[in-house]
This record gives C-alpha cells, structure tokens and sequence, in this order.
C-alpha cells in the first residue's frame, strides 16, 4: 500500500548523507577536571561545550576531561544539571579546571506570555520542561514529550491508534461546554497546531498552569497556555546534527473475544451458535508489527549578527493495524538578524509540514470483535463481494474485507510563516512587531468499494472527498520598559493583538460506479451526482480576536516579587450585548530564605495568584438571527441547520416542483459571551540539601461561570429546541507536588529521580442554570446505544454533584433461571428506571508520573511510571458482547463464561462499570555514549533502546484502561460518521471505537558533527 | 541617535493606527447565511419560507416520533425485542404494553416534533403579516389550518397542551397546559375561521398543502372524536364534514387498493393531504428500514441494511380474510431474493422452527427479549422500490378518501345504527377489497374494517380509543389498569424547562 515505503533504503541513505558530513580543523587538546564548589567532589557527565560550536565532551568517572578544540576557539562552557554555567576564556591555557556551583535553577529562563522571566522571578504555577528532559523513544507528537512530566498535566491518547490524537488537560476539567485543550502557541504564534512543529526541533516546552499566569492570553487561557519554544541557532561554525529512530510497535492487549476452539465449546454447550468450520483469528488478521522510523537532521550555527538553524524531519509510522499509519516530512527554518548595533533584531520561522496519512477504518475492530471465530475470510465463489466470505446479519461485517477493500487517506498540509523586528527605542525601552500566518488543509479521500459489502455494495461504491482549509494571520505589537530603581526592578509591557480567522470546508460524496478503478480520483463518473444521492456542502466562516493588554512586574531585591497583567479582549463570535471582556490577573512571591535563614533550606519561595481567564465561543454566528436552507437527518441540535452537522436539505412541493425551503439556522443568543474563569493559586517553590532536593507544591481553586452549553429551551419562545448560552457554575480544586532529588551523586554513578503528583481535590457542578435558564437538577445524557441499548442514557448530569457520575441500575447477580438481578432501590417490586443510582465516576482522583535518571560511566538508564487513580469507566464491550445468549450471530467476549447461566439480554449495570486505575511502565531508556577518540569528526555520538508502554498493571478488563475524559457518543451501525461535539460532561465511557494499546521498542541514534 | 528618528516614527504611526476604529471592528461577515433582516426580500425567499411550515411534516412516518406513538401502542403494530436488537431500554415494549412514561424517546421526540412545526407556523404569520404578499390572507390561513393539525395530533396524544399562537413570546414565556376542551375549542374555531380563505382546487397547485378539503377532512376527523377529547358528541357535524368530501366529486376510490401506496402515488384520486415524499428532495419515510428484515436487503436491492423491527400483530393480521385484497398489506413466508432465489437468515438461531430459509411468520413466539428474527408479518402495504435508499419516495397519505368514506359511514351509524347509507359506505370500501359486503353495521366490525383498510395510516390509536378497545387485553399486553393512558404524559423535558406545566394525570 501507500505507506510501505521501503525503509531501510532511506535508513542507508541518511547515514550515507550524515557521514559525508565531515569537516576538519586544526586541533588542540584541552585536559582538566570539574568539581563541586561546594564540597570539591568531581561531577561526574558534565558538559564542555566550545561555545559557538558543537564541539564538546562530558566529564569522566573522576571528572575530568580532555577535549580537542580547533584554533579557532576562544570560550569553553562548563554546565551541570542544577548547577550555574561557567564561560571560561581559553587563552593559551591547556588545562582547565572549573568548580561549579549549584543553584543554576533559579536562573533558568522561563518563557511567560509574551517574554521570559528568570524563574526566580516567577511567582505563577508555571512548568518549563527543557529538551533533555522530554520522554524518550517513538514519540510523533509534542504531546508525548510532556506525558506524566507536569503535576496537573493529563495526557491521554487511549490505544495506539498512530493517527490518533493526544487528549490534553491542564488541571482537571475547567468547562463543560466549549474547548477543554490548552491554548498552543509556538514560538508567539498563538492558536498554533501542535503538527505543525517536530518533536525534535524543540527546545522547551512552558505550561502557564494558573490563572494570573494565563490571563494574558484573554478569553482563551482557560484551559491552560503550552508554549513551545523551537531551538535556534547558536553563534559559531556550522553544527550538523542527526538523529534516527527504528521502533517496532507490537499488540499489547486486545478485546479477548472467544476464539474458534473456544466458540465450539461454548456453542455446544448453550446449544446455539454456527460452526462455520474454519478458524480465525480475526484481530491478527487485521494488525502486524508496525514498522517506524524517524530521521531528523538539523544544520545550525551563525555569526554574531546573524544565526540560523534549519531542520527537516521524516517520519514513516506505521500502526499496528494493518495499512494504517503516515509519512510525514516537516522543515523549520529559524532566521535571526541583528542590525543597527544590535539595536534592531529580525527574526524569521518558516516551518512547513505535509502529513499523509492512512487513517483505515476503526470499525474493523468492532467487527472483529463479533465476527464468528469459525467463519473462513475467504470465500471464492462469492465474486460479487470481492472474493470475501459474507454473512447477511444486521451491523456484520467481515473486517478483513473491510480494510482491505476499501481505504481512508487524509494529507494534513500546515505551514506556519512568522516575522518580527523588534527595536530598542530608548535605553530601556523597546517596540516589537510581529506578524504570523498560519495555514491548515486537510484533504480527506475515502472510498469504499463497489465489493465492499459494507457501505460500498449497496450504492455501487461510495466516493467522499473532503477539504478543510484554516488560515488565520496575528498582528501583535508590543512595548517593552525595564528600569532599575536602587534594589527595585520595574518592568512593563503592553501590546495590541488583532488574530483573523477564516475558515473554509467542502465535501462531495457519493456512489454509483461503474468501476473502482477511479476511486476518488473521478468522481463525475458516480450515478449518484446526477441522481441526487450524492451528498455535497460548502461553508465558510470568519472570525476576529482583538486585545489590548499590558503587565507590570515588580522585583525588589530578588525577595519581593509582583506582577499585574490585564487584557482588554473581543471577539467577533460574542453576541452584540457582550462583545468584549476584561481578564486580569495579579500575582506576588516572597523568598522566605532571602529573609530567614533556615539550616538547609537554599531557597524557599512563596507565591499566590488570582488571575480570570476566557474560553471563547466554540463557532461564529451563534448570536445572530440567521436564515438558510432547513436540512433534516443530521445530528440535529442547536445547529440542525449547518450543513456540518450532517444533515441533508429538504424540499418543499410548490405547485407540483421542489423548491428550496429555507428557515433559520439557530436560535439566535445577542447575549453570548465567554466563559469565565476565576482562578486562586498558591505555591511554595523550594530547593533543599544544596540543591539536591528541589520542587514545587501547589494548591488552587477555580470557579468556571457562564459556561457555554448546548441548553434545552422550550419551542416557543424559541426557534429550536437547543440553544447555546452561558450558564452554570463549576467548581475544581487540586493539589500538585513535583519533586526532583539527585539521590545518588557519585563519582562513576548519578541517580535523579522526580515525581509529578496531582491529587484532584473536586470537579463539581454547582449549577447549570440561570435565572432564565432552568437545567431542572439532572439529566441523563450518552446513550448507550444500537444494537438494542438505545434509551440507556450512562452519565448523570446533576447540579452539586460532581462531573462524571456513571449512572445506571445496581448489579446484584444473576438468577438460577439466568436473568438479570438489579437492585430495587425505591422497595416498589419492580426494577425500572427509578432504580438507578450512580455507579461510578469517570474521572480520576489522583494521578502519578515517578521518573529515575541513572548514570554510570558512558550507560545512562532512565525509567518513567505513570499512574492515574479513581478513575471508572463503563466497558461498553462487556456491555453488548458479554452475553451468552448472543452467540447465535455474533461472537461473544471469552469473559461470557463467567456468567454462562445468563439468558436475558445485555442490560447495562454496575456490571458493566469497572475500576479503571493504572500503573503503566510508559518509558524505559537505556542509552550509551560513545568516548571519542581524538581527532574524531564527530561531537558526540549516542546509542539508545527505548521501550514504551512496556507493562500495565489494571483490573481494568477493557483494552486500555486510560481516563477517557470526553464522550463523542456511540458509533452507530454502518453510518460513517460526521463530527458531533464531544461532551466533556461525560467522561469515563470506553467506547467500542478504541484502538488496541500497544508496545513500542525504539533504537535510536545521535550524531552531532 | 538622530538617523533612527524615521524608524520611531514608523512605530508612533503604527502604535496609533493600532488603537484606530478599523482595528476594534468586530462585526461578523456571514457567507453561508443569509442575515435575519434581509430575508424574505423576494417572492422566492417567500416561498421558501413557507416551504419550511411544510417541511416540518417530514419526520411524520419515520421511526422517531408521531408513527411510532400511534402505532405502536395500538394493536396493529408491535416492535418485538430480537434478542440484542430494539431492546433499547425497554422504550418499544414499554408502548405495546401501554407502560410509558415522561421519559420515554418517542414521547420526548413527538411532542418536539409537534411544537417545532406548531412554532414554524407562528414564526411565519408573524414574518408575513410584517410583509407585503399577495394573497396574504391565503397564506396566512393556510399557516392557521396547518397549524391546527400539528395542534389535533397534539390534542389527541398529549391532550392538555399550551395553546400558543404568538411568535414574538418575551425569553421567559413559560405557558401553562391548556385543558383539553380548550385545545379542542381552538382546533375547531381555527379552522371554521380560516378554511373560507383556504383553495377550494383539488390539483398540483394544493397537493400537499392545507387546501379547503384537508381542512375539512380535519374538521370531521375533531368532530368524530369529539367525545374522546371533550366528552360532548358532535356526530352531525362529523357528518357533514365528510358527506361534503364525499360529495364534492373530487375524490374517488382508486380501482386498485395498493395504487395509494405506489412509489409513484402522486396524485392518488383518493390523496385529500398526502406528504409528498421523496428519496432526495423530501426525505424523512423510512418504513423499508424499520420494518424489512436484514436479508431483505436482497429483495429490492436495498442500498443499505434494513433494520428487522416493527411487525403487526397475528391477531390484526388474521382480522383479514384470505382473499381480502388487501392482505397484500404484509409480506409473509419465504423471501425471495430480486433474482428469484430463496434468501437464507444466515443468522437463523437453532430454535427458529423454520430454520434458515427466511421466512416472515404471522406468529410472533414473544414480545420479548427472544423474539425470532423472522418472527412477524411485515408492513408491505407501501411499494418498496428496487434498488431504494433509507428514504423512500411514495407519498404518505395523511387523510385519504377512503377514510373520509368510513368517517362519514361511522357518523350516520351512530346518529343511526341502521343507517342503510352508511351500510352502503362501509360495503363499497369492502367491495374494492374483492371481500364480501357487510349485512350490518356493529362497532366490532366498523372498527375493524377501519383497521384493515388503514393499516399503517397512524389512525389505529385513535380509533381504538374512540371504539374503547384501548384499554383491553391484547397479545402479550393484559387490560390496562386505568385509562388514564389514553392521553400520554408531558415529556419530562417540558416540565422541566416550563414550571407552568404540570403532568397529565395518574403520570
């Protein structure tokens, strides 16, 4: 298929490349040791760097190194974790020896919104989480880099589907209703796709967790800021580096369906069930090893008027699922200039990504899962359905046909363009432009074949193409001041942003082919154009952001900290009684070991923030009165009539002809609005035992009022029987530690280890009402669904309680005569409705991430468990497959044998509601680093294996027992779904779209040149 | 110093020009929509607009709402639960066995279905009286009349609903229940009111429109239930209603009985207000996919898998005598595939008596949770087209002539049980089902000529409580305990958006 490239040619021809990359110099030798200024032990694995190169080595067992430095160089840089970085000039000197001190950590820079602030300085809960300490191995999305690494950061991406996206929450849940993902902004481009930049060409990665951090970013910082900083080039000669991946990706856990042997058994016994003679195995069939690889090579280096770096990066990733997995080749170029005397700085970031992706069809597994084990894949005769064995039962399809007749493609294309020149007006005093563009496409190409008995045999093939063009450009300009009054360090910004969005779709799809031989690729040809069966839209929408904003921040005497901020923002999408909105956010530190000297404290820190936040409307025109054509069959709702929703346009019989019936769109809301957010933070950064033990406590509390939500309204007043407006109250409290404590700090041996715990204190809903809006205490919402589970609403939405409460009746057993018992929780002889209790909660209440670096000589070892606790989730294939009264069409879970007695149909209980809490081993890396000889043309040169999610520990029975924090509802028999909102509201449903989880081994190598 | 006062002053420029008007403009630019204020600017948009008054009716005969309510809970129509298939939290069984509740899907869904074409008609006479239209009486009668149906399926299921008439209700606008006698009332004076203004044309310009002659249909069909809904009789007025239908020599029998219910029915001489259905431009019928079973498929060439749901009852199905024409009102025993070979139900379970080969028994064995898959006669009364899609394109008869005939026979039979005209009536309908004519009138035998020649015409429920044999034992459902199911309860949904309403009673 597309993506089966042949691999180990392009592997031959990179190293090919990167070899012939090889540059000499005159050279020296320089020799020397490193040491603890404190206690005069060596450091062990520390750096040397000969700045403005890529030169450099690490220091031995004993501390000492010797490095081979050409005559050009003038500076070497000695750096260590937790340590200050010391330039020394190298003169005519050939030995150099350097005592380091710790406590490098209060001066690392820390990027905040719209500058950088020592971290001394900060008083918000910010994270900054630099290149080294990212996760290891098969990572493809910056996401991953971060998993586990920052208390109060979920990352979740249940099963290993490659194409799959990364669930991110930043400190439990802040909305019920609009956007729960942090804002994304890559090097000040706010908004950005986390695709459009590598992995590997970032430098840092900074979280603005609280409030009176995120505040500066207005009616979008709700839900948290991620900031990715990209490396950049470096003054000095040309650095050349290379890094290459080769990971094998293997089936962790499947759904444990009977299988052939086990079918006859169980079929004999009960007395129903066909044995169709043949054994399948129907979930190997669909998966192989996925083969992956990645290569990345970069070129840095400038002069001290200009640096540059520039990077591209190939990945080849295959899933486990047979033909699903992309190619993807991304370039950055990263551009800066000095002129005027260093008074002016330009810069400049090209970065260019194009995705092609084969998505394949998740359907396949639900299928697999029920598809009889006895059933043969092949069945020759049967040429009209391509050769497959087909059986005619409803919702059943034979998956290996499935993926094998028919494909799903998506090219994702992003390109990001950025600009600024930044001028230093006044001593002190500096103005920044900066300009952005940013433009998504998505092309999606799926076509099911004229032999596919599923979709395509019944519409002689069905064609669908699919583009999504996002394009938005961002002016901003800002004003620096900074100015020293004696102890007292003043700095102030302010700034006008103004972010355009414009944002265009269509889609064709239809069937009626004479061929497959097109596929998507003439469309024109399909009956079903002429005919009217087709399905086609167009849209289009735009919308603006505007603010103004400024900060000031206090430093007096590296003790006494404060910083003000407040942004002034609109947008296009509030109704026109509320179009624009203030955010401030206020926040102060104290460093308590500045004042009080307490034995072995170095540094404690105090900080407290209160900070509000936004989260804009989730689409443009929700607060006109808007008039269109009425389209019926869609997923309905307050937006019915948006051809996105699905639905298809109705005619009205006007003198004998159709003609277009038009009515409104949606109930138009003029008082629209944000969400706000109310946050109170407060924090203790500390640093004990010389530095070894440092880390950060955290409590906040936050109050979410005005949420945006899809709210029944009575039909009158109102045009539709959904509206969206702001309403209701949510309330989340959380407690996160992180620690970091270098254990062992030996001479030949080094062992940090660092915890990120986040302990969530409460998620309530305090209300989803307003004075004109009545929620009316609770309601029951995501359907369980077909086949036969329909009006099996799982989640409880209910005012003062908390978010995520799994509903349902209360399992007591199962009868001698095989039915069902349910507790009778109103005493009323009858299990009904009323009997219903909550029977679990979706989200977790604590959650893990424990990382150990060890070094010993040139191995180093690290290893990262990541667990989540509390958590529940509904298993919807115990749901409808655990029932062995169902083995007369479908195959049926093995785990039907432990309640063989059982006659009645699948009813949803407590039964079906399992402790979803998990350790998993996520990372292992042991890696070595080569000695260099002298005179080598390389700077450094690594070898390492990782593996990924190698072990889980769970009662869970289901597949992956990670928290599924949002619900997009059940997929529904052989409808090829359109995009529903996902509800936040109900967490905790293992739907039976999930991937298999996996395991990925990684090899990998680093050259640096 | 001096040199880079041009570049200060390109930034003091830029600075200003950021805090101009141009640059906090915040006004949206719409593409795929038309704004509220400019629409209805010309004769096509009017029509249009009027077209979304009609269109409402769409979801009507689907699975989702007014259908199922009707028919399910009468003894013509039952959903069976197939093992995992239409359990669905008890919802289809809970409306054979008159069980319902406030929570209840397809109680939820009629009455949105209900209000958002009631609300439809509101909205449009308050836009067009704003408006200069020709023939704006017209139109706005024609917009009261239909919404006096979506009120009389209203009153005939919910009963004690809020009349509202007004578009332009302040945000708050909570109406409490109106009593039945009143939703009556206001049905009746609407449609006495504005059927004078309403086309007297029985051709292309009023088929699927609220014409003089719907109107009228709709006036005998409140009047005949007039007992049910206010306790007072009317049955001359019933009468009248229908004797002018029926002597208006617009309508006639078709010849052939099945002609009503053709993929090509348009225009049917028996169509007094139909819904013109159709495959794209009027989609929403979908009974080939709620009643076909799984191999059916084969049958016509489906374009996707019917769904093996709804079946009648083998009571209703054996009320017809073998050679009454319209027996071919379901499909029965081996099902043949388009190119004539016998379908086999891959799927058949060991204990289906009849095996493999798919074959649909009048016999059900249970209501539930096993019902055999090929268990149950099926709804064959509407042609299925070869090679059709989940939307059919036969029109659905809403009032037909036939039923204006048995009306208008029920009327003079119960102002006189021995009305020999009304003999005459019920006979000539039995006359064209090929079966024997009556000797006499009974309430037994009219209610049950009225079942079989209106199968599937969502009119069972209705009848059955007008003739008192919904609360009575039935296959698989024992006697209701009261009668207070004869009216359904208010969604709970309404009542809690709207604290003026309260519950219908005993719910």
């Amino acid at each position: 298929m597309k993506l089966k490239v042949d691999y180990m040619k392009r592997w031959v021809f990179f190293i090919a490349a990167v070899a012939m990359c090889n540059f000499a110099f005159a050279q020296r030798t320089i020799t020397g040791t490193v040491t603890d200024a404190q206690n005069g032990d060596p450091l062990i694995g520390a750096n040397i760097l000969v700045v403005g190169t890529s030169t450099g080595t690490i220091t031995d067992f004993d501390g000492n190194y010797s490095l081979n430095v050409s005559d050009a160089a003038t500076t070497l840089e000695f750096s260590y974790t937790g340590y200050t970085s010391q330039r020394v000039e190298i003169g005519s000197q050939t030995v150099i020896n350097v005592s380091l001190s710790a406590g490098q950590v209060l001066d690392e820079v820390v990027v905040v919104g719209y500058g950088t602030q020592k971290s001394k300085e900060v008083t918000s809960a910010v994270a900054s989480i630099k290149a080294e300490d990212f996760n290891q191995g098969n990572v493809n999305s910056p996401a991953q880099l971060l998993q586990g690494k920052v208390a109060g950061l979920s990352i979740a991406r249940p099963g290993g589907d490659p194409n799959g996206d990364f669930n991110i929450r930043l400190r439990g849940l802040s909305t019920v209703g609009a956007n729960t993902e942090p804002l994304v902004i890559i090097d000040g481009v706010i908004g950005a796709s986390l695709n459009s930049v590598d992995p590997n060409d970032i430098a840092s990665i900074d979280v603005l967790k609280d409030g009176s951090a995120a505040s500066i970013y207005g009616t979008r910082g709700s839900s948290g800021v991620i900031l990715i900083t990209t490396k950049q080039g470096k003054e000095g000669s040309a650095k050349v580096e290379y890094s290459g991946q080769l990971a094998l990706e293997t089936v962790d856990e499947t759904v444990n369906v009977l299988d052939a042997a086990g079918y006859r058994d169980f079929s004999q016994r009960v007395g129903k069930g066909t044995d169709l003679g043949s054994s399948t195995d129907w979930f190997g069939e669909l998966t192989e090893t996925g083969v992956s690889q990645v290569h990345n090579l970069s070129l840095s280096g400038g002069t001290a008027k200009t640096t540059y770096r520039v990077a591209l990066n190939y990945r080849n990733v295959n899933g486990v699922a047979s033909g699903t997995g992309f190619n993807q080749l991304n370039g950055r170029l990263n551009l800066t200039q000095r002129a005027f005397d260093d008074r002016m700085r330009l810069s400049a970031n090209v970065a260019a990504t194009n995705r092609d992706a084969d998505l394949g069809f998740t359907q396949a597994f639900r299928y697999a899962t029920i598809y009889n084990p006895t059933a043969p894949i092949r069945d020759p005769d049967n040429t009209a359905l391509g050769g497959y064995f087909q059986q005619d039962l409803f919702d059943y399809f034979n998956p290996v046909a499935i993926i094998e007749q028919n494909s799903n493609e998506q090219v994702q294309k992003r390109l990001i363009l950025n600009g600024s020149i930044e001028y230093d007006l006044l001593p002190g005093l500096t103005a920044k432009m900066a300009y952005s563009e940013q433009y998504d496409n998505d092309l999606n190409d799926t076509y099911f074949s004229r032999e596919s008995f599923w979709v395509g045999a019944g519409r002689d093939g069905l064609a669908l193409l699919k583009t999504t063009d996002r394009f938005n450009r961002l002016f901003e300009f800002t004003g620096n001041y900074e100015k020293n009054f004696n102890k007292l360090n003043f700095k102030a910004l302010a700034g006008y942003s103004y972010q355009a969005f414009d944002n265009q779709e269509f889609e064709i799809q239809g069937g009626g082919f004479l061929t497959d031989a097109f596929t998507t690729n003439n469309i024109i040809s399909g009956a079903e154009f002429p005919n009217g069966l087709s399905r086609n839209y167009s849209y289009r929408e735009s919308n603006k952001l505007i603010a103004f904003f400024g900060r000031v921040n206090f430093n007096y005497d590296d003790t006494y900290f404060l910083s003000a901020s407040l942004r002034r923002e609109g947008s296009s999408r509030f109704g026109e009684n509320n179009k624009w909105g203030l955010f401030p956010g206020v926040s102060g530190g104290v460093t308590l070991s500045n004042l009080f000297n307490i034995s072995g404290v170095d540094n404690l820190k105090l900080r407290a923030g209160f900070g509000v936040t936004g989260n804009n409307v989730f689409d443009s025109y929700l607060s006109l009165s808007r008039f269109g054509p009425v389209l019926q069959g869609g997923s309905g709702g307050a937006l019915a009539n948006d051809p996105r929703r699905g639905g298809n346009p109705v005619y009205f019989l006007y003198n004998g002809n159709y003609v277009p019936a038009f009515g409104p769109i949606s109930n138009p809301n003029p008082d629209l609005k944000w969400e706000t957010k109310t946050d109170i933070s407060v924090g203790l950064d500390f640093a004990l035992l010389d530095y070894k033990l440092t880390g950060a406590l955290d409590f906040y509390t936050t109050t979410t009022k005005d949420m945006i939500f899809e709210f029944n309204v009575p039909v009158p007043p109102n045009l539709f029987a959904t509206s969206i407006v702001n309403v209701g109250e949510l309330q989340n409290s959380g407690l996160e530690l992180s620690l970091n404590y270098n254990v062992i700090s030996k001479q030949n041996f080094n062992w940090e280890t660092g915890v990120a715990l986040t302990y969530f204190l409460k998620t309530d809903l305090v209300s989803l009402s307003t004075d004109d809006f009545d929620f009316g205490g609770t309601r029951d919402i995501s359907n369980l669904g077909a086949p036969g589970q329909n009006g099996t609403p799982l989640i409880r939405v209910e005012e003062g309680a908390p978010i995520g409460q799994i509903w349902g009746l209360v399992y007591e057993g199962i009868s001698g005569d095989g039915q069902w018992i349910h507790a009778d929780l109103n005493n009323d002889g009858e299990i009904t409705n009323d009997d219903r209790a909550v029977i679990g909660n979706g989200l977790p209440d604590f959650q893990l991430g424990w990382s150990n670096t060890f070094k010993a000589g040139n191995f180093d070892f690290n290893i990262f468990l990541r667990g989540v606790f509390g958590h529940d989730l509904v298993n919807t294939f115990r749901a409808f497959y655990e029932a062995p009264d169902a083995i007369t069409s479908y195959n049926i879970l093995e785990s039907s044998n432990d309640i063989a007695n059982l006659t009645e149909s699948p009813t949803f209980s407590s039964f079906h509601v399992e402790d979803a809490s998990f350790v998993k081993v996520d990372n292992a890396t042991v890696g070595y680093t080569f000695r260099l000889p002298e005179g080598s043309s390389f700077s450094n040169f690594r070898v390492y294996v990782t593996g990924q999610n190698l072990l889980t520990f769970t009662g869970y029975k289901g597949v992956d027992p990670e928290v599924r924090f949002q619900d997009a509802g059940n997929i529904d028999s052989n409808a090829f779904r359109i995009n529903d909102l996902p509800s936040a509201l109900a967490p905790g449903i293992d739907r039976r779209n999930t991937y298999f989880r996996t395991r990925v081994v990684t090899l990998g190598v680093n050259l640096g040149f | 110093m001096k040199k880079h006062i041009p570049l200060r002053l390109f930034f003091v420029t830029l600075l200003l020009a950021g805090f101009g008007q141009a640059c906090t403009d915040l006004e949206e630019e719409l593409y795929s929509s038309i704004d509220g204020d400019s629409f209805l600017s010309s004769e096509a948009e009017l029509i249009a607009a009027l077209g979304a008054a009609y269109t409402n009716l769409y979801p009507l005969a689907g699975n989702g709402n007014i259908y199922s309510l009707q028919e399910v809970t009468s003894d013509e129509i039952v959903v069976p639960t197939r093992g995992n298939d239409w359990n669905d939290g008890g919802n289809w069984r809970r409306l054979h066995l008159h069980t319902y509740g406030p929570e209840d899907d397809r109680i939820r869904d009629s009455w949105n279905f209900l209000f958002q074409g009631i609300n439809t008609c509101n909205r449009l006479v308050f836009q067009f009286e704003k408006v200069e239209v020709e023939n704006k009486a017209a139109i706005l009668s024609e917009l009261k009349a239909l919404r006096a149906l979506f009120y009389w399926w209203a009153l005939d299921t919910y009963g004690r609903v809020p009349i509202i008439t007004q578009f332009d209700v302040p945000a708050d606008f909570a109406p409490p229940n109106n009593t039945r006698q009143e939703v009556y009332d206001f049905c009746i004076n609407e449609l006495e009111s504005n059927i004078g203004n309403l086309s007297k044309s029985n051709d292309a310009t009023t088929y699927g429109r609220m014409n003089y002659w719907a109107a009228k249909m709709l006036l005998a069909k409140l009047y005949l239930n007039s007992e049910v809904y206010t306790g007072k009789t009317e049955w001359p007025a019933a009468r009248d209603a229908a004797k002018e239908i029926y002597e208006s020599g617009l309508f006639d029998l078709e010849p052939d009985y099945f002609s009503n219910f053709a993929v090509n029915n348009g225009g049917s001489a028996e169509a007094i207000l139909a819904i013109p259905y159709d495959k794209v431009f009027a989609p929403g019928f979908n009974l080939a996919q709620m009643t076909l079973h799984y191999g059916s498929q084969n049958t016509y060439n489906l374009q996707e898998q019917p769904w093996n749901g709804f079946c009648t009852l083998e009571e209703f199905y054996n009320s017809y005598e073998d050679n009454d024409a319209r027996k071919g009102s379901f499909l029965v025993g081996q099902q043949f595939s388009s190119t004539g070979e016998p379908i086999l139900d891959d799927g058949a379970e060991p204990t289906d008596p009849d095996g493999p080969p798919l074959n649909f028994t009048p016999e059900i064995n249970e209501l539930g949770p096993n019902a055999l898959r090929q268990a149950g006669a099926r709804i064959g009364k509407f042609e299925y087209e070869l090679g059709g899609t989940q939307h059919m394109s036969n029109d659905f008869p809403i009032f037909r002539y036939a039923d204006a005939v048995l009306m208008y026979a029920e009327a003079l039979w119960r102002i006189n049980p021995n009305d020999g005209q009304a003999l005459m009536l019920v006979n000539m309908i039995r006359e064209r089902a090929q079966v024997d004519p009556f000797a006499e009138l009974t309430a037994e035998n009219l209610l049950a000529e009225r079942g079989r020649e209106l199968f599937s015409e969502i009119h069972r429920r209705t009848d059955q409580i007008r003739f008192g044999t919904y609360n009575d034992a039935w296959w698989e459902k024992p006697a209701d305990p009261s009668d207070h199911v004869n009216i359904f309860p208010i969604p709970q949904n309404q009542l809690d958006n709207n604290q003026n309403l309260t519950q219908n009673p005993n719910y």
